[in-house]
């Protein structure tokens, strides 16, 4: 099956947050007390939460001279090769065949290595109750799995949010920036980050000014602990044989004494 | 002498301990109603705090003395620490009790800890050092048996143990392998070595301890050293997120030589204070040759970490003035550079004061240490802060009070400090 996508295409983005909407009420999630913050304070709620897991951010950038708004997307970044998913002891986040990084409530035991390990941020604890989950967007894998697309992408109007293959995305992408000189900067957010992820995003602006994770390793996360768990069984080899080794060098004299003498031959 | 209760004697301190120990505990069962937010002040940008910090990364690397001092005297011959034995065992066991019950606390759905043991992903060093807590303190509670056969005279309970325990480490080992790799050729391998091993114990090729089967030991070592470098293992994940001073790639390295440093200070500081508690006399000479231990060990770790910090060329941030640099330069003044200037001196390395001091600044540089890697070190993005709420200290406080108790209940009630001891030492 081929691995599916999102293309995130910033500058078609005006902001309306149906895709926020749509995500909430494609999930049930509650919405969040918010308060008018300083800066970007039209932006709303302020950051991702276990009830927000697709989030419109507006940013206010500088452009020839004036300032103007400029609209960001955060959600989860679906990685060909997840931290999430490596670090997870008990195989609660899995990346499927065809692209999305699904949670499996039932597994998970409320670590939190997951929220560690992501570079961008994205697993969401909840905090404030006993019975907590990690939450996150699934880029919608039942409705993938039904034959739909995601709900942001079918909700979005002015069609900043594509839905497709994610080898003909990036073909897609690099077509957008090269027909389009002086529209997009030269940088397609997701084709390198953490080692290549499922969503794509391009843009207007550079991405460090609409507060997207800049320092992101170009190679997955799980090359990073891959060398130390790969030692982990020559080490049990190493050290069985080099203890067995050692003891009984060592011990040879009493082992001498032990049979010589008879007593403890037969303990 | 005063009031006892199960022949513990009540006095300030101990009535002391109780208090903080029944606070935490109400604090704890609070969390497990309100949640993890309603005692705490982790958040979406610090998932981790002073709970992993302090409860699992320091907490299990003060524990290592239990190893490291049943493995150098059992398996390379330092038969004169034998009286220290059982007392680093029985703290091991207790500190490994005590995490366990401080990651309870901690987990989000701890009642589906056991998870671990069907949903098996080996890529995870998370789920490395979960299986390897499980089986060492197994190994650790078989370790502790004897005593227990001592206290109540099963001695054919003893001879049955001395049986069967090697043949569950040996399980135990290989159950690990096949978790950790998945391939029977590897389970083959390491379950043959030890298998071999035992059978030439048991046709007396090689010698039998009779104390304590070697295989226990051995098992106590592998475990111990796979997961106190794990614990470093767990934080190669974030490149992106950890200061550069303290990730490197050979972190796992540096978690292990310091908890083997820090454990054999634990060695000093326990054996110094159960013996000023229970009115015995400092074993002296003893301790200033765990001291020379403990000054390799300092300076095995010290030589690492300064080699790696040239190799990686970290110099400019160790002396620009930041939150990270000044941590880093308490760390190794407090941890290492100091008490290694102690223990180098002649005066104060026959002393058992100084060596108390020593050993103490030691344990405290592992606590800073590894508060840095898991709280000072990591930035997050999204301008996320984290300070430990009161209700995290108190928690941990009361976990770490409830083991101190349990600890002096079980030597005063056990033969932990047995009269054998004073025959190894006429011998």
């Amino acid at each position: 099956m081929a691995i599916k996508a999102l293309l995130i295409d910033l500058p078609r983005c005006t902001g309306c947050r149906g895709c926020q909407v749509a995500c909430k009420q494609e999930y049930k999630r509650q919405a969040e007390k918010t308060t008018f913050f300083g800066g970007p304070g039209y932006q709303n709620p302020a950051d991702l939460s276990a009830q927000t897991w697709c989030l419109v951010t507006y940013n206010e950038v500088l452009i020839n001279g004036r300032y103007d708004w400029v609209f960001g997307k955060r959600q989860c970044m679906h990685c060909t090769v997840p931290g999430c998913a490596s670090a997870c002891p008990v195989s609660a986040l899995e990346k499927l065949e065809s692209g999305p990084v699904v949670y499996h409530k039932n597994k998970c035991i409320g670590c939190r290595y997951c929220m560690l390990a992501c570079p961008f941020v994205i697993p969401r604890f909840e905090y404030e109750t006993w019975n907590p989950y990690i939450t996150k967007c699934t880029m919608c894998g039942a409705r993938q799995a039904a034959g739909g697309i995601p709900a942001c992408a079918k909700a979005c109007p002015t069609g900043a949010i594509t839905f497709g293959e994610r080898d003909a995305l990036v073909r897609e992408a690099e077509q957008r920036i090269a027909s389009n000189p002086g529209k997009y900067i030269h940088h397609i957010y997701g084709l390198e980050e953490a080692g290549g992820t499922c969503v794509l995003h391009i843009s207007s602006v550079p991405f460090e000014k609409l507060g997207y994770v800049m320092r992101v390793p170009r190679s997955p996360m799980v090359a990073h602990t891959e060398p130390a768990m790969k030692a982990v069984p020559m080490v049990m080899l190493g050290l069985a044989a080099v203890l067995g080794g050692t003891y009984a060098l060592r011990t040879r004299k009493q082992r001498n004494n032990q049979s010589g003498g008879g007593a403890g031959s037969h303990s | 002498m005063g009031l006892s209760v199960l022949n513990v004697r009540l006095g300030i301190g101990t009535l002391l301990l109780a208090l903080v120990a029944f606070t935490g505990g109400a604090l704890a069962l609070y969390r497990f109603l309100a949640g993890i937010g309603a005692v705490s002040n982790l958040n979406q940008g610090y998932p981790w705090g002073f709970w992993i910090g302090f409860d699992v990364l320091a907490g299990i690397a003060l524990a290592a003395g239990g190893f490291v001092v049943a493995g150098a005297m059992h398996m390379f011959g330092g038969e004169k620490y034998h009286p220290l034995v059982r007392p680093t065992i029985l703290t091991a066991f207790l500190g490994y009790l005590l995490f366990i019950g401080a990651l309870l606390v901690d987990l989000g759905r701890p009642w589906t800890i056991w998870h671990m043991m069907i949903y098996w992903h080996h890529e995870s060093p998370m789920f490395e050092v979960g299986w390897c807590v499980m089986m060492y303190t197994t190994i650790l509670f078989l370790e502790f048996l004897p005593v227990v056969f001592e206290r109540f005279r099963l001695d054919r309970w003893y001879a049955i143990w001395m049986n069967v325990a090697p043949w569950i480490a040996i399980a135990l080992l290989t159950l690990f392998a096949s978790a950790m790799t998945q391939s029977m050729a590897w389970v083959l391998a390491i379950g043959g070595v030890l298998v071999a091993f035992e059978v030439l114990v048991r046709l007396g090729v090689i010698y039998r301890d009779p104390r304590m089967p070697t295989l226990l030991l051995m098992a106590g070592i592998i475990f111990s050293t796979l997961h106190q470098s794990s614990l470093g293992s767990l934080f190669l994940i974030v490149p992106h997120k950890l200061n550069a001073i303290w990730y490197s790639p050979i972190l796992p390295l540096f978690f292990f030589v310091s908890a083997v440093a820090a454990g054999v200070a634990m060695v000093i500081v326990e054996s110094t204070a159960s013996a000023w508690y229970f009115g015995r006399e400092v074993e002296v000479h003893l301790l200033e040759d765990v001291g020379h231990v403990l000054t390799w060990a300092i300076f095995g770790t010290l030589a690492l970490r300064a080699a790696d910090l040239v190799l990686r060329g970290i110099g400019t941030e160790l002396l620009v003035l930041s939150p990270q640099s000044v941590a880093f330069w308490i760390e190794a003044l407090v941890g290492l550079l100091i008490p290694l200037a102690i223990l180098l001196t002649p005066e104060f390395a026959a002393s058992g004061r100084w060596l108390l001091v020593s050993s103490l600044m030691v344990i405290a540089g592992l606590l800073i240490n590894r508060m840095n890697v898991a709280i000072v070190g990591i930035t997050s993005t999204y301008g996320a802060t984290y300070y430990p709420h009161w209700m995290e200290w108190a928690i941990t406080a009361g976990i770490v009070a409830a083991g101190v108790l349990a600890y002096l209940f079980i030597c005063s009630n056990f033969p932990v400090f047995t009269p054998a001891h004073h025959r190894t030492k006429q011998a």
